[in-house]
């Protein structure tokens, strides 16, 4: 595993409306992390890979983490104008490649379809936002937090499962959890974890996209690639195989690999 | 003093698998037999009207969702019924959960015609309902309070303003607001608040000057709700006094002790509600999705569930009989042992309502109705002297709105 600890920095900015938690890390041209609905718990080992070749930025998005949550952030639309908000704030240059996980898939989608100059190239992995062909959106809100862990990984065994999820939390991080948890009901409560009207806008996508899905994805049936695939003009599809909702953490190394082939070719 | 009676309604089985306790979104509505369930439905409703016979006066009826504990998935169609077969009892909704309705100027309405069916009999109490509630008519958990609130405002403003006129709030929007039926009781029917361990709920009902009804059957955690009560009221400017409170327990007497406690009992058997001492309780994923209860109520809830020093278990997943007979949230015996029982609960908490909770769990209708006759001849006559000596009128003694005692017209 590389060690992270001396290679990026978290602080605390008022920016965007918001006091947000920021994490960065490396150097180059940025690349935009927008994290899922279980928030990130740490600078990851993915985000590391990445940073040996871009300027690295994880904002916690509003609610999760240690972010603010103002009243005004009633959905992922909202959330979507936010980001946007925030990057022209951070003074990150334009456009600039974006990697969204799950909901935060979702929210680099709905930007793509406003906004053509804001993406140089994006990456939906394991993407939100559609309701599949077959099969259902696993529902995080009849189920506890730990079964939403346990579900978004293939392998129990995997170092970063383990690390952070597959054992006994601290106080604090069982509050963490809980502190995400209402921030992802509010963004995705209803219609659930999805839009009506997406579909319909994903045609105007002009970025070019790299799908990246767990074959054994547990939460987003892997039936909603098909639809990014089939709506988003050129894009590409990585399936990594072996693993969950969370290629990042589940296969750091692979999805890294995967990430920077799409973004330097 | 109000005295009022109320049982849960739960599905009654036989062979009802303990596993599945309450049934709350736990049991598939393959089990509902409709023939068993008009039987029941039936029972509960000749029940409520034997309770007013024998002098109650009030018969609550709530409801609760894809819950077998409570057959009354929709109370209003209860109090519909009660509101002409019955005469004199207020008809206590203890109530509507207001957040998951998307469309309160239908619930407006249905409640002003009950109220004028009833000929101003109705008491529509406002609930904010558990997760389950949120969970099953997928209404936003997080928004509960403020679409509570709002939802609350809205049904005033409709009662008490002539229409037509518009609404447009965060969580509900109208462009004519002009239901045809109003309301028999001017200003509007009276307001109740029933509640467990919410410090916001009991403050927000204070504020209001509403009475508050507290359905945990535990005498310390209510003097500390009620304690919130008094304190906000002082805030407002007022003194909150025993027309503003209410006390909800379990009850049953018959002929002899020995009788008394084999079939109270069954109070703690069959299909029961997830909220009472002893019963199996829902994931708490469940019970309380994240922004449904705020971190003070997280808090008092455990402490709800957690031992006493003596060891022994409060409210919690493991209450006994027994251990609910001891702490008073329960009341069996003959006539003249529960009179003292109801004095003791009298004095320490100081309520102008009192809810008899009867004939519920796994007890069977006879059984009911033994308790409601013995109720009505031998118990409240005597414990309506003891209130009036004790000092404790209810809100049709005195008004909580203005501490002004009620004049037999405006009653």
């Amino acid at each position: 595993m590389t060690d992270t600890s001396a290679t990026f920095t978290e602080e605390t900015l008022d920016i965007a409306g918001i006091s947000l938690q920021l994490r960065r890390g490396g150097s180059g041209d940025p690349l935009l992390v927008l994290h899922g609905e279980l928030g990130v718990p740490d600078w990851l080992e993915a985000h590391e890979l990445l940073a040996q070749h871009y300027s690295v930025c994880v904002p916690s998005l509003p609610g999760f983490g240690t972010s603010s949550f103002p009243d005004w952030l009633m959905s992922v639309r909202d959330l979507s104008a936010w980001v946007n908000w925030f990057v022209r704030e951070c003074g990150l240059p334009t456009p600039l490649n974006v990697v969204g996980f799950s909901m935060g898939g979702w929210i680099a989608a709905e930007l793509a379809t406003t906004n053509h100059a804001l993406f140089s190239k994006m990456v939906l992995v394991g993407a939100a936002g559609l309701k599949p062909r077959e099969g259902e959106i696993w529902d995080y809100f009849l189920n506890s937090a730990k079964d939403a862990f346990q579900r978004s990984f293939h392998d129990h065994e995997s170092a970063q499962y383990l690390k952070y999820y597959g054992k006994d939390w601290t106080p604090d991080e069982a509050e963490q959890v809980e502190t995400n948890r209402e921030a992802a009901i509010r963004y995705l409560w209803r219609p659930y974890m999805h839009s009506v009207t997406l579909p319909d806008l994903l045609p105007a996508i002009a970025t070019p996209t790299l799908l990246v899905w767990g074959r054994q994805d547990g939460i987003v049936p892997i039936s909603s690639c098909e639809i990014y695939e089939d709506s988003v003009a050129n894009a590409q599809v990585a399936v990594i195989e072996d693993c969950g909702h969370m290629p990042e953490m589940e296969k750091p190394e692979e999805f890294a690999k995967t990430v920077l082939k799409f973004l330097k070719g | 003093m109000f005295i009022g009676h109320f049982t849960e309604e739960p599905w009654q089985k036989e062979d009802w698998p303990v596993e599945w306790g309450s049934g709350v979104m736990a049991v598939s509505n393959a089990e509902y037999d409709p023939v068993r369930a008009s039987n029941l439905y039936h029972r509960y409703i000749d029940e409520k009207v034997y309770a007013e016979e024998m002098g109650f006066d009030g018969i609550m009826v709530n409801e609760h969702h894809s819950a077998p504990f409570c057959m009354n998935g929709v109370a209003n169609v209860k109090a519909s019924i009660l509101a002409r077969v019955t005469k004199k009892a207020k008809i206590l909704l203890l109530g509507n959960i207001l957040p998951i309705h998307d469309d309160p100027l239908w619930l407006a309405e249905s409640l002003a015609m009950i109220d004028v069916i009833s000929r101003g009999r109705l008491i529509p109490g406002v609930v904010r309902g558990g997760g389950s509630e949120s969970l099953t008519h997928n209404i936003p958990p997080h928004y509960n309070r403020e679409r509570f609130e709002e939802a609350h405002d809205f049904l005033i403003k409709t009662w008490t303003t002539p229409g037509p006129f518009r609404w447009e709030g965060k969580h509900f929007h109208y462009r004519y607001v002009n239901p045809w039926a109003v309301p028999y009781q001017k200003p509007h029917p009276p307001i109740w608040v029933p509640g467990t361990s919410s410090r916001e709920t009991v403050e927000w009902c204070a504020r209001h000057r509403y009475p508050y009804i507290m359905l945990a059957s535990q005498i310390d955690l209510t003097q500390q709700m009620y304690e919130i009560y008094y304190d906000t009221a002082r805030e407002e400017g007022y003194e909150a006094g025993p027309q503003h409170l209410g006390f909800m327990f379990f009850f049953h007497v018959e002929e002899t002790e020995e009788r008394a406690i084999e079939v109270g009992r069954t109070l703690t058997q069959g299909v029961r509600s997830p909220y009472d001492p002893g019963a199996q309780r829902p994931k708490p994923w469940i019970a309380g999705p994240p922004g449904i209860a705020t971190k003070s109520a997280r808090a008092l809830r455990r402490k709800m569930t957690a031992a006493d020093s003596s060891g022994r278990t409060r409210a919690g997943a493991r209450a006994t009989f027994e251990d609910q007979v001891a702490t008073h949230g329960m009341v069996v015996g003959t006539p003249d042992s529960v009179i003292p029982k109801v004095r003791y609960i009298l004095e320490q908490l100081r309520p102008g309502t009192i809810i008899f909770r009867t004939g519920d769990g796994a007890m069977d209708h006879e059984s009911q109705m033994r308790t409601l006759k013995l109720m009505g001849e031998e118990v409240m006559p005597k414990l309506r002297e003891i209130a009036d000596e004790l000092g404790l009128p209810g809100p049709y003694d005195v008004d909580p709105r203005t501490n002004e005692p009620v004049t037999a017209m405006a009653s």
